[in-house]
């Protein structure tokens, strides 16, 4: 059976997550001021489109294993290249985009995948420069895209809460679920991230499968930031790793885990469309900036502290030293008051 | 470097000095690595650029080492621990700018010291989630900056703090003893200490055990988790500090004035020649990658070169750097 129809356990947590998440948006207007409707519904679908496909990205790595920290800046670099060359063609600058990706991902996974290193300091490296890449091509300016149908048509409304741009994105979402269901490469990654020695001893083409990630992760990147400054009409910049943020909360709530081997693409979609909800419970109280990067970076902190390995073992220690230290003392806290009577 | 762990109560036994020993001719060949790099850049910088020189350039690097140098040694304690970097290193000195700053009507003693003690308890904060639970660095520290953006937004309602008017009572950071601008010999001060303490406290042993092999440093009985919180509170007041600094120098405090200083930070750490997996290096290395980190800074800008092509070249740079460091120590493991 695939592996997707196995709904159990940690499977079916981030469709619970997304449930609540749901049905606490829809409550909404009963505890704060403000509406909710189809037109939510548009504007979740709208960020998902957004920013979902970078977290689909990073959650890719993260799957095997590894986190991708560059994705933040394939992320700008893609729209910085789209609106740069797709001034003719959005096809072509979305391929130059993509292609780009596919360059970046290639030299960081061979790197990562046959010098055996950490990716963290490598894609570190890959961050920082492609970072000053995307300030030199664009001269440290906002570029605006021309070609304006092309944004009107990705933003055009389609079935009343779709647009032709979130189509896209869950096609692409559907897609790598489906490759991770029903193929022998969701298996294989899986087991990368769970245990690299045995996977490799028991035939699985770990180098590959390694370096192909970073491919994927890097064009899927490069793609989505192009896909978002065309429908912006503009690529713009940006110092901070506001979407690193996003995308690492939306992975880790779609069920991926930071020590590898566990999550899908379907999960990750979970994730994302949680956090696209937050935001528009956010925009709909009109809650100010500083509110945005309270909650984001707290959910994040809160993600992290659960997906600890240690949290129990620091519980466990804490009582433990507490116990011996009453120990030593001779008198164990439950007995001292006996002992002091006596 | 090997001596300290050698000498410490619970190092790792004799079985393993064959490894120690090939580690520390792979440490030895980074290091001299980087001394020839530093000297060629040196003599490259000189003969080719206009105006580098100087005693107004020198002075110029000097001032930046300052900054960068401090926030450098902040990351090497958290490198050396065995976890990684910070990536709120920018926040928490902006942070501790417009605290600094907001808080001088009160007197210029209590604004240090609340300054200080916010980048400490922030830093121990994180060191908990990261040394005690075992959270993952970079979502720990890229969570916190975005909280502490969040409090530092919320605080200043998004205006820039503006030191008092006609309050001189900062002035002294600004100021110059024998043409070198004070921050720098506060740095070189800073460096010296924590050299020492590290060096000579049991503290500074455990730290580089702990960053070796955090496991057997728990079986040796060691409080890992103390250790790696102390590391992130040292770190968590010199990024406060280097922030105050910074604030002290612009006499305006905003989130804007973190600009590249957690990638310089890191870069310079880097290539510094600080073990990025751990357990080695020195707040000696930081400070020499951050003077290097800085002389790049300033060969670039000396020709006319945009901020896009200088974060370029530090990110090149750190790329090179590690994976040099992985290929000189995999022919040392061979």
């Amino acid at each position: 059976m695939p592996d997707i129809l196995r709904f159990r356990g940690p499977a079916l947590r981030p469709f619970l997550t997304l449930a609540v998440f749901a049905i606490a948006f829809a409550l909404l207007p009963q505890y704060a001021t403000g509406e909710v409707g189809t037109a939510n519904i548009a504007n979740v679908l709208t960020s998902f489109a957004g920013i979902g496909l970078v977290a689909l990205a990073l959650g890719l790595t993260m799957i095997i294993g590894e986190y991708d920290l560059s994705v933040s800046s394939t992320y700008l670099l893609g729209g910085m290249l789209a609106v740069k060359t797709g001034g003719d063609s959005p096809v072509l600058g979305a391929a130059i985009a993509v292609a780009a990706g596919l360059l970046v991902g290639f030299v960081q996974g061979v790197v990562i995948a046959k010098l055996r290193m950490s990716s963290i300091p490598v894609t570190l490296g890959g961050f920082i420069a492609l970072l000053g890449l995307v300030y030199v091509l664009s001269n440290s300016k906002s570029v605006n895209y021309s070609d304006l149908k092309v944004t009107l048509g990705l933003n055009e409304p389609v079935l009343t809460v779709f647009t032709e741009r979130s189509l896209i994105a869950i096609g692409i979402f559907l897609v790598l679920a489906g490759v991770f269901a029903f193929t022998w490469l969701g298996r294989d990654v899986r087991a990368i991230g769970s245990d690299r020695k045995a996977a490799r001893t028991s035939g699985v083409r770990v180098d590959r499968i390694v370096i192909g990630t970073f491919m994927s992760s890097a064009a899927i990147s490069c793609f989505s930031g192009a896909l978002l400054a065309y429908s912006l009409a503009y690529a713009t910049p940006n110092r901070t790793v506001a979407p690193l943020v996003f995308a690492t909360t939306a992975a880790l709530l779609g069920g991926v885990s930071l020590s590898g081997g566990r999550g899908n693409p379907l999960g990750i979609g979970c994730g994302v469309l949680c956090l696209a909800i937050l935001n528009e419970a956010l925009a709909v109280t009109g809650s100010a900036a500083y509110v945005t990067y309270l909650v984001t970076g707290g959910l994040l902190l809160i993600v992290t502290i659960v997906d600890a390995p240690h949290l129990l073992r620091w519980w466990r220690t804490t009582k433990a030293a507490e116990n011996l230290r009453a120990g030593f003392s001779g008198r164990p806290p439950a007995e001292a008051a006996t002992g002091g009577a006596r | 470097m090997s001596t300290d762990v050698a000498t410490a109560p619970t190092g790792p036994g004799p079985a393993r000095t064959g490894a120690g020993g090939s580690r520390e001719a792979a440490t030895r060949g980074a290091f001299y690595g980087a001394i020839a790099v530093f000297a060629a850049l040196i003599l490259y910088g000189a003969i080719s650029t206009d105006g580098f020189l100087t005693m107004t350039n020198v002075r110029a690097i000097l001032s930046s080492v300052a900054f960068v140098g401090m926030v450098a040694v902040g990351t090497a304690l958290i490198m050396i621990s065995g976890n990684l970097f910070s990536l709120a290193v920018g926040s928490t000195a902006a942070a501790a700018a417009m605290i600094f700053l907001a808080l001088l009507p009160h007197g210029i003693v209590l604004a240090f010291a609340v300054t200080l003690l916010m980048g400490v308890v922030v830093g121990a904060m994180q060191g908990f989630l990261v040394g005690g639970i075992g959270a993952n660095t970079i979502i720990v520290t890229i969570g916190a900056a975005g909280l502490i953006q969040g409090v530092a937004l919320w605080a200043s309602h998004g205006a820039t703090i503006l030191p008092p008017k006609g309050d001189t009572s900062f002035d002294w950071l600004n100021g110059h003893i024998f043409t070198f601008a004070v921050p720098i010999y506060i740095l070189f001060g800073t460096v010296v200490v924590l050299d020492q303490f590290l060096r000579r406290s049991r503290f500074g042993r455990r730290l580089k055990l702990v960053g070796e092999n955090v496991e057997a440093a728990r079986a040796a009985g060691i409080r890992t988790a103390w250790v790696v919180i102390g590391a992130f509170s040292i770190a968590g007041g010199l990024f406060a500090f280097a922030g105050l600094e910074l604030g002290a120098f612009n006499e305006s405090g905003s989130l804007l004035i973190e600009g590249t200083q957690t990638y310089d930070a890191i870069a310079a750490a880097v290539v510094g020649g600080i073990a990025i997996t751990g357990g080695r290096g020195s707040v000696w290395q930081a400070l020499g990658g951050a003077i290097l980190i800085a002389m790049i800074s300033d060969i670039l800008l000396l020709r006319g070169y945009s901020e896009g092509i200088q974060i370029l070249v530090k990110g090149v740079v750190v790329f090179a750097v590690v994976v040099l460091a992985r290929l000189n120590r995999m022919r040392a493991e061979s």
